[in-house]
């Protein structure tokens, strides 16, 4: 690993001047993502800016009934929360699955929604490829049985890491980021860009010297959410595909879908927002039928890779039984 | 290198065995439960392994390797790392002009004061290489037109060419055939502990620390390599995080750590990477095969005729049995080795008999069901008959019961649900047996006994078994036995391969302490007024033959060696050890046919090693060969991007293994054979579990997949190709 200098930040505006910097500084939480990249190569920073001392790591209520989670939250810390499990079932949902006890002990909210990419590729020093400033993505004519398959018009075709964006997005979330000229909200579903060939390098809209503070979690209102993942290992694994699901209901026994927010997962370069399945669930009935129907339509637009077809079943697997889950139907 | 495979070479016939060294008949300790003697020591971090082992003055080896499949060099430039910060030594393991055959073959070395700055100084060195086209695949190297694996050698080799009986008959005698192509992938030894060597040297003499599973072999290996008398080599081996056998030899890593101590006039710690460890330190090779086989109308395999062919990877052979165990009476079968771009094969756990096992197994449900018969009573129908190193038939029998085999629904589950469930079979057969250890027993004048025996434990718990055997035959309890293994100054011992430790080693170690107890008796004899042959020792005594009164504490006894103790030396010898076991794993799992996941419920091994040794670890050797057998059957998958040749997973986070929860309710059925001595057991029961994983999910879903891992998708491509109207 390159030798680097370390700023242990004690303060947000001072973290934030630690990483305007001549040279390259990266903020470092948990570390669980960005000391793997520097010993591998894949990052070689001048600077490293810790920052778990200096950004909130609680959870407070917000005036308008909703939550706002610290950047320096711990996964396990989140997972646990009993507010959080209360008013955003799945964020909880999405946090005991991530990773491994030890990874969750040290990971946090912010350092899980900014980590870069799993692409085996990337991870792997010698393949220089359009993330790494190189002007091709192995991925397509390669070994591609984890990427993409919605989003896929390149350059790049990752599947976006982070458990934490799906829900987080399902949820309505805004994050609060703070930079050199100030602080700034943003949705999250503003957040994650799609890969164009002049931003491949970043995964969001977040500039270098910029840190993301907060989530801000609105109030979720009179809504039923599901939350599922495929993982083919119990654990030390990442989900093949996972699904976030947010309906509000109404009608006269209160069963009807009024609207819906279908969220999914290790499917596209972002967090995937399903439309298709949205509006097949609007107007709806909340049960197996509709969550089947809704399946069916989340997967609709996917373009699949040379290996990857088979993600389209276990799409619609996911999408049908977070439907279930939030409708307290049982599933496998 | 000495590497028993199943079956053994032919070995001499036996000499008769002394009386004397017999197993007792009614053993106190043998068959036991024991627990490791140095399990303490290795959860407390207290026990060292090479890794731990710190040299004063000590300093970090680093090997730079070939990033790309297939190159040549055109020169190395050494001057900018040799003066990098903390470089103590610098050396080229090839020159300008050399060839390299994979991603991760060694080229040059560093040594620095850090590990760390061996690391960065490594990225200094500055080699040219001309790519060379390069194969990825099996298919890529057999295609028409492919690019050469090396510049010298063809991509295929003809291999075994067998045929017996008559094939056509055969055919004619089948009521149906089936005819498919079978496949195993290639997967890594992945040892916890990485291959890696601290050497040292002292004028012209080596210490090497080594993580190996022959620390004699290791040092021939070096002594050869570096060309010195292997009498200067001394190789310590006190633990060791598995070999699985990818660790005999001193490998390039060995010799460059020893290079490196000498140039730089240091002690060298040289440990590989995981990333290397993946690359560079062998892998069990894949196996395909297009079989047609046919089976009579009432169940009996009439003939098997197969095309196979596999890749040990840059230039080595990819072998396997085929058809495995079971008995086609017209065979024929045409192997091919394939040559491609990537790390070479090595021995591993049982090489060869994974992938033919499941090549024979997977089609002997195929053919079962094509008669309509219960795929165990298939199986009793054409196993080999039943012998004291054969035992299916009484396993078939004895498991089915036991796990519940009534209870197996015809191939596919009819339960409505997406989750389905299944059961399915599988035999093995191993080889086992050894022969040749050396060992060397003191018994001192205050009672103490030091046994020593240049074994080492790989991780089955040898030092544990020494102990237990000589205090089974000194009558001590295991606590007064001090064993010392894994040092090349201890008498020779073979390496841990092949499953011939125990069988190897247990017999030396029996002669030896029944020698020194003799010599002991002779001392003892006169003072209780006795002859030596009246004289028994057990319960901690020395005592005339069926009278506990007129006897000694064995530590009074010891009194009367006065100043010269005991000091024997003895080997192996025919009579306490034999070869050849078998064994039948039954497996339940679950397939989820909405995402195509695989969980597996539970496993049943019935399993045979001749005369038990020590129980606990017996039974942790069965444990660990079907979770390494899990690992095959559904996560592990050694990756190389088919279009660069490089690996793509080199990790534990993409190559993906099993972790707690992943893992089964194990039973285990071990079957006592004291009448045929030790036989070894680490291999055979990592050889039937993946095949009988393959066929319970087979008889959960309907659909048959023939090649592992059985990954999501493959099982999901299965039922697709199924609703389609396929096979
Ligand atoms: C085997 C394995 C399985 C895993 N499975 C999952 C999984 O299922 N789901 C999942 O989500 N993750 C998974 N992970 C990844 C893991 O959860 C993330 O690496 C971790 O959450 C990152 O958080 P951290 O605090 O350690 O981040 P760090 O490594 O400290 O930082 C990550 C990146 O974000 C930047 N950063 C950190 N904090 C901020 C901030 N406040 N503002 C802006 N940028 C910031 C850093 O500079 C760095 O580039 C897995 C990892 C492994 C090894
Ligand atoms: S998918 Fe993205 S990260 Fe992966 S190789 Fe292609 S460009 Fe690189």
């Amino acid at each position: 690993m390159k030798a680097f200098a370390y700023v242990n930040a004690t303060s947000e505006r001072e973290a934030v001047a630690a990483l305007k910097f001549d040279g390259i500084a990266l903020p470092l939480a948990g570390g669980q993502d960005l000391l793997a990249r520097m010993k591998d190569y894949i990052d070689s920073p001048d600077r490293v800016v810790n920052v778990k001392n200096a950004l909130d790591a609680t959870v407070t209520a917000t005036p308008d009934g909703g939550l706002k989670i610290g950047g320096a939250m711990k996964v396990v810390d989140l997972a646990e929360h009993a507010q959080v499990a209360k008013l955003y079932p799945a964020v909880a949902a999405a946090a005991i699955e991530i990773g491994t006890p030890q990874i969750r002990n040290q990971a946090t909210v912010g350092g899980n929604i900014n980590q870069r990419p799993r692409c085996w590729y990337y991870r792997n020093e010698e393949f220089v490829c359009y993330k790494k400033g190189g002007s091709r993505c192995f991925a397509v004519n390669g070994e591609n049985q984890y990427h993409a398959i919605f989003g896929n018009d390149g350059p790049s075709h990752i599947v976006h890491p982070s458990s934490l964006a799906v829900p987080f997005l399902a949820y309505g979330a805004k994050f609060r980021v703070l930079g050199p000229n100030g602080e700034r909200e943003i949705a999250a579903a503003e957040y994650f860009t799609m890969p164009t060939l002049q931003n491949v390098m970043k995964e969001n809209v977040l500039a270098d010297e910029e840190l993301l503070t907060h989530v801000i979690l609105p109030a979720p209102g009179n809504v039923k959410s599901g939350h599922y993942e495929v993982r083919y290992k119990a654990s030390h694994d990442w989900p093949l595909v996972f699904a976030t699901i947010v309906l509000a209901l109404g009608g006269t026994s209160g069963n009807t879908i009024r609207s819906a927010r279908v969220v999914l997962g290790a499917v596209a370069p972002v967090p995937w927002r399903s439309k298709a399945a949205e509006d097949a669930l609007a107007g709806k009935p909340l049960n197996e039928q509709t969550a089947a129907l809704a399946g069916e339509a989340a997967v609709k637009e996917a373009k699949p890779m040379s290996g990857n077809a088979y993600k389209i079943q276990i799409t619609r697997t996911a999408v049908k039984r977070a439907i279930m889950n939030a409708a307290g139907i049982k599933t496998a | 290198m000495f590497r028993q495979r199943g079956g053994g070479p032919a070995q001499p016939p036996p000499k008769p065995l002394d009386p004397r060294y017999k197993w007792p008949e009614k053993p106190t300790l043998l068959g036991t439960s024991v627990k490791r003697l140095d399990g303490p020591d290795k959860v407390t971090g207290r026990a060292r392994y090479t890794y731990d082992i710190n040299r004063p003055g000590m300093i970090y080896g680093r090997i730079v390797r070939s990033p790309v499949p297939h190159a040549k060099i055109t020169s190395i430039d050494l001057s900018a790392v040799q003066k990098a910060p903390g470089v103590k030594a610098v050396l080229a393991w090839k020159e300008a002009g050399a060839e390299l055959f994979y991603q991760g073959d060694p080229v040059a070395a560093v040594a620095a004061d850090t590990e760390e700055r061996a690391r960065d100084a490594a990225r200094l060195v500055r080699v040219r290489y001309e790519t060379l086209p390069h194969v990825a695949t099996e298919a890529q190297a057999m295609a028409a037109d492919a690019p050469q694996w090396s510049t010298a050698q063809a991509n295929t080799r003809a291999g075994t060419r067998q045929e017996t009986g008559d094939l056509e008959t055969g055919f004619k005698q089948a009521a149906h055939i089936v005819e498919q192509t079978y496949s195993t992938h290639v997967i890594g030894h992945v040892c916890l502990e990485t291959h890696g060597t601290v050497c040292e040297w002292e004028g012209d003499k080596l210490t090497a620390w080594v993580s190996t599973q022959g620390c004699h072999q290791a040092a021939q290996g070096f002594a050869q390599a570096l060309g010195i008398p292997q009498t200067d080599v001394r190789v310590i081996t006190q633990y060791m995080g598995g070999g699985f056998g990818s660790k005999f030899a001193p490998d390039a890593q060995g010799i460059i750590c020893a290079k490196l101590a000498k140039l730089a006039n240091a002690p060298v710690k040289l440990m590989l990477d995981r990333r290397e460890e993946h690359l560079d330190t062998g892998n069990r090779p894949s196996a395909f095969a297009h079989i047609k086989a046919g089976v009579s109308a009432d169940g009996m395999l009439t003939a098997f005729d197969a095309t196979s062919w596999g890749t040990g990877g840059a230039g080595q052979g990819a072998n396997f049995p085929l058809p495995y165990l079971y008995q086609f009476p017209n065979r024929r079968r045409a192997h091919t080795d394939v040559y491609i771009n990537a790390g070479t094969q090595r021995a591993m756990r049982a090489p060869g008999h994974p992938q033919g096992c499941f090549l024979t197994e997977i089609l002997m449900d195929e053919l079962a069901d094509r008669v309509k018969m219960d795929p165990v009573e298939f199986r009793i129908k054409n196993a080999p008959k039943l012998a004291p190193n054969a035992m299916w038939i009484e396993y078939f029998q004895r498991g089915a019961k036991q796990f519940g085999w009534d209870k197996r629904h015809p191939t596919g589950d009819p339960t409505p649900g997406p989750i389905k469930t299944g059961m399915g079979v599988s035999a093995h057969l191993w080889g086992g047996g050894g022969r040749g250890s050396q060992s060397h027993v003191d018994i001192m004048s205050d009672g103490s006994v030091v046994v020593k025996c240049g074994t080492q434990d790989i991780g089955t718990g040898t030092r544990t078994i020494v102990a237990m055997v000589a205090a089974e035959s000194l009558g001590l309890p295991i606590s007064a036995i001090k064993p010392e293994i894994g040092d090349t100054q201890y008498p020779f011992s073979g390496g841990s391969g092949g499953s011939t430790t125990a069988a190897s080693v247990s017999p030396a170690i029996r002669v030896t302490t029944m020698k020194a107890l003799d010599a002991l008796y002779a001392k003892v004899a006169p003072v209780l007024g006795t002859d030596a042959q009246n004289l028994v020792a057990e319960g901690g005594r020395i005592h005339v033959k069926g009278d506990t009164s007129k006897g000694l504490a064995w530590k009074d006894a010891c009194k009367h060696l006065g100043t010269e103790p005991i000091s024997v030396d003895g080997a192996w010898t025919d009579g306490l050890s034999s070869s050849g076991t078998s064994g039948v794993q039954f497996s339940e799992v679950t397939v989820d046919i909405e995402t195509g996941i695989v969980k597996v419920k539970r496993i049943l091994a019935m399993q045979d090693c001749g005369l038990i040794v020590d129980k606990l670890t017996a039974e942790s050797q069965v444990y660990g060969g079907v979770i390494a057998a899990l690992n095959f059957a559904l996560f592990e998958d050694r990756l190389l991007d088919r279009v660069t040749g490089q690996m793509v997973n080199p990790n534990m986070e993409f190559y993906l293994l099993a972790g707690m929860s992943d893992i089964p309710k194990i039973e285990i059925v071990l079957n006592n054979m004291p009448e045929r001595g030790v036989v070894g057991i680490g291999e055979p029961p990592t050889v039937s579990t993946a095949s009988a994983i393959a066929n319970a999910v087979r008889n959960a879903t309907g659909v048959t997949i023939r090649s592992l891992p059985l990954h999501p998708h493959k099982v999901l491509a299965a039922l697709e190709q199924e609703r389609a109207g396929g096979t």
